[in-house]
């Protein structure tokens, strides 16, 4: 069983995989059929090598949700949500599936996982997970956490989130991510065993840190405007739908007014009568449909929501490059100046303004063994450095070519889902529209008949 | 404003009555609007008959055709189709040509009558004239006076409320338009009314003010009688009839206001929604910018949402234009019917006081005095000329709202497919370079 090769950029280097007790427990995982959501991941082929061929297929889904009561860290009681996830392994001669692992998990475990690879993994645009609370609702949709819909469509984007990770060719071998699935008790401790946390929080800074970067890769830094500015667009479209979907509710709900009155009528009319009745009938109808209709809509909303997520996980690789190129500018800036210094020394000459140059011209020259000795220092320092920098160098420029991959991955990954995305839109409204056409002409029947 | 010259005719083959103008309209200063151009005749025929094709016999009735129209131009030509008393038809009035007159003390607003008849009591064939609203006001009310038994059918409201609307704007007029071709249309229906010489003049007088003037047109002998029926007298009980007609009324007006209200509300709905769809559209604009690949997709998915709203004003606009005031007509038209069916109650009233006075003072005399008798003549006619007009009426209305409603549905059909059409011809280039893949 091979295991995973070292990356070597990665600053840190998480345990290699090995095999726990499932003798053929490979992880090359290719998304199931189970995929929810109308999603291609057909990406995970590709991460099979020859020499796994002989590996079985994972499917992995998040069936259930279960609203739960427990002590949180605070000994208070809370209510959370905890989401049954089973990994199912899929037999390649006939196709049949054994169930292999199954465990509960709640949403902040997903969010400790996912913090975990953003860390570990800062050269990947990592998979974003749904939103932890609603946002862009329109009015009738709840923004309680609580909420059955919304729980629902959370299990949906969990289950979506297990399989982007499961099928990206690097995230999809991690060890982490591995016990996430299949080891229950205990997991959380690991996770924060390796460390990670406190790196977590150096890298939030980083983040957030203004720093001015004087050669960075350009294709990063038009990616990372590109990141802003999807995010942006792509949060306005949110709002808009959120509006555009709220005053269509109003639009069919008004109508279901007309089925009363209509009723109401037909009662005073003779020959009218029967046809406004079952006209307001179908006005019932009508009315009532778009509860329906905007359920549908909200699937497209949160296939645009995953990617105004994805442009943050997009932009943080961004920032990451800028952030080793600045360390390497600093590096390298930090380097010179102490070559220089030694050369001033070497050479008796002082270029640069030194407050020990000037107590020294103050109050003395220091002896040639002091001298001697300060250069040799230096000359430590210097080589040190330069080894250093050598390194970063070749860090930085690892990181930006397999950055680069991920996010050439990315695109197309991008562009594939949104185009599908905005075809099954298209989809629901020919839907909608079909149907106010047959309502309307059901209505227009009876209206003739008046 | 002198007349100018008449539009030159189409000179070869069949055409439409209406293309040829009265050979008096050009010359005089009342009827002309010299010097603006007149529609051509194309544009006529569409605005009242609402189909391009149309050729008709000298005094003959329009073919009906089925290209889709509005709910009130169907309206009109249902009730040209209809036929009174089982004759063939031989009065035609149409309003149109709206033009705005500027004077020195105000601005208002003349509509083209143009009338086509083989009556008798036409001296010519056609005729047109121009009328302002006040004209019709004027004929409304002499048409009440004259013919008190008869169901005079409703004018458009008078006031506007200045500010509101704007009562020169080419939505309102047209709407005001259609309002009084309706009116007059009803009256040609009708076999009592259009004989009204009132109505006569109104259609043929090239001076209606001098004619107004004069004031003392003939009147029946039913109508000057019941002009002088006083009030006060108790019912004492009213024909089942009548009294069910009464009722159904109430409740109708009811129902049809609680329509108004929905449907103003659900145009209302409409156009907020319009309002956020126009904001939503462009934003997809403003994503292919960004993109390389998806360009040419959210460029789509914009272009088609622009569509539907503009399917959607379109929608918007003919409710307003031609649903509701239809529907406002008709409480019009129901409060009209209910003052009708009160003067009835009053002149059977004063029948049975008068007959009751009788039978007391004379118990034995069995002759029945002049007067009494006169009334019960008098309630006699109201009550046939009534029971007539409701039927007409309640046919009316069942055909004038079975059009209304199948155009309200109609027209959301139109809107639908619109929208079906914009979606589906996005698909393929949505689908497009999956393929090339």
């Amino acid at each position: 069983m091979e295991q995973a090769p070292r990356d070597p950029e990665r600053q840190l280097q998480p345990a290699p995989l090995e095999p726990l007790g499932h003798p053929d427990a490979g992880l090359q995982a290719a998304v199931g059929e189970e995929a929810e959501g109308a999603r291609d991941e057909g990406s995970g082929e590709g991460t099979m090598t020859e020499n796994n061929f002989w590996l079985k297929k994972i499917e992995i889904s998040v069936s259930e949700a279960e609203k739960r009561t427990g002590r949180n860290a605070m000994n208070m009681q809370e209510t959370y949500t905890a989401y049954l996830i089973e990994t199912r392994s899929v037999e390649h001669t006939d196709g049949q599936s054994v169930l292999t692992d199954s465990l509960w998990r709640r949403y902040s475990e997903f969010e400790l996982l996912r913090n975990y690879l953003l860390v570990y993994y800062p050269h990947i645009v990592v998979p974003p997970l749904p939103e932890k609370r609603a946002e862009f609702v329109w009015h009738k949709l709840s923004a309680d956490n609580m909420d059955p819909d919304f729980v629902e469509r959370r299990r949906i984007g969990l289950e979506n989130f297990l399989l982007r990770v499961a099928s990206h060719p690097i995230l999809c071998r991690d060890k982490i991510f591995y016990l996430f699935l299949t080891q229950e008790g205990n997991w959380k401790e690991t996770v924060n065993e390796t460390g990670f946390q406190l790196k977590a929080d150096s890298r939030l800074k980083a983040l957030n840190a203004t720093f001015r970067v004087k050669n960075p890769d350009k294709r990063f830094t038009e990616l990372k405007h590109y990141s802003d500015e999807l995010q942006s667009v792509i949060s306005h479209l949110l709002r808009v739908r959120a509006r555009v979907a709220d005053r269509l509710y109003g639009v069919y709900k008004v109508h279901g007014n007309y089925g009363r009155v209509f009723s109401e009528w037909s009662a005073i009319e003779k020959e009218m009568g029967d046809g406004l009745q079952s006209a307001g009938h179908h006005m019932d109808v009508y009315a009532s449909s778009i509860d329906d209709i905007l359920e549908d809509e909200e699937h497209y909303a949160d296939q645009l929501k995953e990617y105004l997520f994805y442009a943050e996980a997009l932009r943080a690789v961004c920032r990451k490059h800028e952030l080793m190129q600045y360390d390497l500018e600093m590096a390298a800036q930090d380097l010179a100046s102490k070559k220089q210094q030694c050369e001033e020394l070497a050479t008796g000459t002082v270029r640069t303004f030194s407050l020990k140059g000037m107590t020294t011209k103050l109050f003395g020259q220091e002896t040639p063994e002091q001298r001697e000795a300060r250069i040799k220092v230096l000359e430590e320092q210097i080589s040190e450095g330069e080894q250093q920098l050598k390194s970063k160098n070749l860090e930085g420029r690892e990181f930006v070519k397999n950055a680069w991959a991920d996010i050439e991955r990315f695109k197309e990954q991008k562009n594939h889902d949104l185009k599908e995305a905005l075809i099954s839109y298209a989809v629901m409204q020919i839907s909608m529209c079909k149907k106010g056409i047959q309502v309307w002409t059901n209505a227009k029947e009876c209206f003739s008949k008046m | 404003m002198s007349g100018g010259p008449p539009k030159g005719l189409p000179s070869t083959g069949p055409h439409s009555l209406l293309d040829m103008p009265h050979p008096l309209a050009g010359s005089s200063s009342e009827e002309a609007v010299g010097g603006d151009s007149t529609p051509s005749p194309d544009l006529l025929m569409a605005r009242s008959f609402g189909d391009k094709d149309l050729i008709l016999p000298n005094g003959g009735t329009p073919a009906g055709t089925s290209s889709p129209a509005s709910s009130s131009s169907l309206l009109n030509r249902l009730q040209l189709d209809d036929d009174i008393d089982g004759e063939t038809r031989d009065l035609f009035v149409t309003v149109d040509d709206p033009k705005k007159h500027v004077c020195t003390m105000e601005t208002y607003i003349t509509y083209r009558i143009t009338t086509k008849s083989t009556r008798v009591e036409f001296d010519l064939p056609e005729y047109s004239v121009r009328r302002r609203y006040q004209d019709f006001d004027w004929l409304r009310n002499k048409l009440e006076e004259s013919q008190p038994t008869h169901l005079i059918p409703p004018l458009p409201e008078k006031f506007v409320v200045k500010g509101v609307v704007d009562r020169f704007s080419e939505e309102f007029v047209e709407t005001r338009r259609k309002a009084l071709d309706k009116f007059l249309k009803r009256i040609t229906d009708h076999p009592v009314l259009s004989f009204n010489e009132h109505f006569n003049v109104f259609l043929t007088a090239k001076d209606l003010n001098a004619y107004k003037k004069q004031g003392m047109a003939l009147l029946t002998r039913v109508g000057e009688s019941v002009k002088h029926v006083t009030g006060g007298y108790k019912l004492r009980s009213r024909p089942l009839e009548f009294a069910a007609v009464g009722d159904y009324l109430d409740t109708f007006a009811l129902k049809l206001g609680t329509i108004d209200r929905i449907a103003q509300r659900i145009i209302k709905e409409e156009i907020e929604y319009l309002v956020e769809l126009r904001e939503y559209g462009p934003v997809y604009s403003t994503w292919s910018a960004l993109e390389g690949e998806l360009t040419e997709p959210l460029e789509g998915v914009s272009a088609c949402i622009g569509n539907c709203s503009t399917a959607l004003e379109e929608l918007t606009d003919d409710m307003t234009e031609d649903f509701l005031p239809v529907l406002r007509e008709y409480i019009l038209y129901s409060d009209s019917m209910k003052s009708v069916l009160k003067k009835r109650d009053q002149v059977q009233a004063e029948y049975e006081a008068k007959l009751e006075a009788v039978a007391l003072r004379k118990e034995d005399r069995p002759k029945v005095p002049a007067d009494v008798e006169r009334c019960q003549d008098r309630m006699e006619c109201f009550n046939a000329d009534l029971k007539a007009d409701m039927e007409r009426w309640q046919n009316n209305k069942r055909q004038d709202f079975r059009q209304l409603l199948v155009g309200m549905a109609d027209k959301n059909i139109q809107y639908y497919e619109k929208c079906l059409m914009a979606w589906e011809s996005i698909i393929p280039l949505l689908q497009e370079k999956q393929e090339a893949k």
